[in-house]
């Protein structure tokens, strides 16, 4: 598999990739998170933990085990670390918290290895376990720069029980946190279904299946149904820039049958959207990762208008595609977007529309912001860039601490 | 046999804990803060986005400019990281600049976040015997190297030439020497650095 990467990247960086490995032979590393489908975290781990283990780096990867109570309190951490104020963590959630963590201390072995990477709060409380000699790092794909106070009381004691942190961006890191803070923004990967080349056949039929026009102009938004991805948003600024130039708005996501907030969202959209052909709304499959490149190649400008971003990758599964992207001058998307250069980043409704008319009346730049959006994805959004990193990090714990 | 050997260097990002919102507090932390994150500010637009037509030089100059200080900035932006061979000749710099008169020291602005360069260098198994084989070994190894060789290795040793243009003249190629050094690194990517070398060992 690690050769399919040089398709993508260039050997000699393939080959630092490895002698670093070398240097960790013999290192058993594991993986602890809460799912094993479903998710960015799962999705990554995939690939990544094949790759280590095809670089001589022994890694596995175990997955806690909980009941529905469990999770719903995980989910209220979860949504309490980053969105505070709407609930507040009871003494019964800390209670089950607990006893489901002291389960999974049974039943995980994790003793065997060296280095343990615990991916978020969910499987947090397993610190405990820690034994000498090993490196226990708490890999935060959340932000937690705001957190609800009590909540994080909570969790703190068991986070600075960790040897090292890696967050997203530095703005992601809590003030508070003593362990060494590592920054490694996510990744994609090029060989997932999402992102590998298709064939022209397969994205004009996608489009016609959806009744998309492929002759004529597309803007697109691929996002789960939420208020924080401002559908409104986009479908306003489509209105400002159809006044002048004729386009399809393409809004793509999806919601769990379980998420009666998305299904709320997506009817006040197809509200929204009122009689209006050009626009698309599309609640597709959670798998439909197929249509969803075809889309993303389809498209001639991408637009991410998020109010709220964990990090927003498929901004970088748009400019891997060759796509400008117009993004929110917020959290994740800034540091995908290089404006003016991969693209723009706008802070309105009526900067959004300004920037995606610029790109729709100016082939050239568009061709050549997709092309450098590209490159930035190439150099620094890749999973082997992720990879490199966690050695890094591992290498920094073990031989330098 | 004067063997070359070529190294290169993987980066990964430590957050110090320390961020500013003012200048004056960027400019104290500045004076204090360890030579890794200097690097890192300085040093990450040529390794990581130097195939890219960026606006600013560094990230210094990244969030000054975002903040309202185009002067400071483009100043910033400026200053030669080739010329320079060791860090604290950067810091005085920078510093200088600073001191220069600048209005607004105390006005709030977004937070800089200050970052350290986790580096590690690695040998990349490739070796060179003569010209030959250091054209080869340059296509084989990934750009990091070259930034290795051209750019750390000032710092490393504290002169002002780099390691490919030391081991030509140790070879008695005294003129390719020469030319490699008069290369510069901050106009080109270093595809086109190392396309230029090729360039060079072919003449």
């Amino acid at each position: 598999m690690f050769e399919e990467y040089a398709k993508y990247i260039d050997v000699g960086t393939l080959n630092e990739l490895s002698k670093l490995a070398e240097e960790l032979k013999g290192v058993r590393v594991l993986h602890v998170n809460s799912t094993k489908m479903g998710g960015g975290v799962a999705e990554i781990l995939h690939r990544m933990v094949p790759l280590m283990n095809e670089l001589g780096i022994e890694t596995r990867w175990e997955v806690i085990k909980g009941d529905i109570e469990f999770f719903k309190v995980t989910k209220k951490i979860h949504n309490l670390l980053h969105m505070p104020g709407r609930e507040s963590l009871s003494h019964q959630d800390i209670i089950t918290y607990m006893r489901h963590t002291y389960e999974n201390v049974a039943a995980i072995d994790t003793d065997y290895y060296d280095v343990i990477f615990i991916h978020d709060p969910q499987p947090l409380g397993l610190i405990v376990k820690k034994r000498e000699g090993q490196k226990w790092i708490w890999r935060c794909h959340i932000d937690v720069s705001t957190p609800d106070e009590e909540t994080w009381k909570f969790l703190e004691m068991f986070v600075n029980g960790y040897d090292g942190g890696i967050f997203h961006i530095p703005e992601f890191v809590r003030e508070g946190v003593r362990i060494p803070a590592f920054i490694i923004p996510p990744s994609i990967d090029p060989l997932h279904d999402k992102n590998i080349p298709l064939e022209e056949g397969f994205i004009r039929e996608t489009l016609e299946r959806f009744g998309i026009d492929p002759e004529r102009p597309i803007v697109l938004q691929v996002s789960r149904f939420d208020r924080l991805k401002d559908p409104f948003g986009v479908i306003e600024a489509y209105r400002i820039v159809k006044r002048r130039y004729d386009c399809q708005l393409v809004l793509a996501g999806s919601f769990a049958d379980d998420d009666p907030e998305g299904a709320q969202v997506y009817r006040e959209v197809l509200e929204a959207k009122g009689g209006d052909e050009d626009i698309f709304v599309l609640n597709l499959p959670p798998d439909s990762h197929r249509e969803i490149n075809a889309l993303q190649r389809s498209a001639t400008v991408v637009v991410q208008k998020s109010i709220r971003e964990g990090f927003g990758l498929v901004v970088s599964e748009a400019m891997w595609k060759g796509k400008p992207v117009v993004g929110s001058n917020i959290g994740g998307i800034r540091r995908q977007i290089i404006n003016g250069v991969t693209g723009y980043l706008v802070s309105s409704i009526e900067g959004t529309a300004y920037r995606v008319k610029q790109l729709l009346a100016n082939d050239k730049s568009r061709e050549e912001m997709g092309r450098n959006a590209h490159l930035r994805v190439k150099h620094s959004f890749l999973i082997t860039r992720h990879l490199k990193d966690y050695l890094l990090v591992i290498h920094r714990l073990l031989k330098n601490p | 046999m004067n063997v070359f050997v070529f190294k290169s260097e993987l980066w990964t990002a430590q957050y110090t804990g320390i961020k500013v919102n003012t200048l004056a507090a960027f400019t104290r932390v500045l004076k204090e803060i360890d030579d890794d994150t200097i690097y890192y500010h300085l040093y990450r637009n040529l390794f990581e986005y130097h195939f890219l037509p960026t606006d600013y030089g560094n990230s210094f100059a990244y969030w000054m400019a975002e903040n309202g200080f185009p002067v400071l900035a483009e100043k910033f932006s400026a200053i030669d990281l080739i010329e320079c061979v060791c860090i604290s000749d950067l810091r005085e710099a920078m510093l200088n600049i600073l001191h220069s008169g600048i209005d607004g020291f105390e006005r709030i602005c977004k937070p800089f976040y200050f970052i350290r360069a986790v580096r590690k260098v690695v040998d990349t198994g490739v070796r060179a015997k003569d010209i030959e084989e250091f054209k080869e070994g340059l296509n084989k190894v990934g750009v990091h190297s070259l930034f290795h060789h051209l750019v750390t290795s000032r710092l490393v040793h504290g002169e002002p030439t780099n390691d490919f243009s030391r081991w030509l003249r140790s070879i008695g190629e005294e003129e390719k020497a020469d030319r490699i050094e008069k290369i510069d690194l901050m106009a080109y990517s270093l595809y086109e650095v190392r396309d230029r070398i090729l360039r060079i060992l072919e003449s």
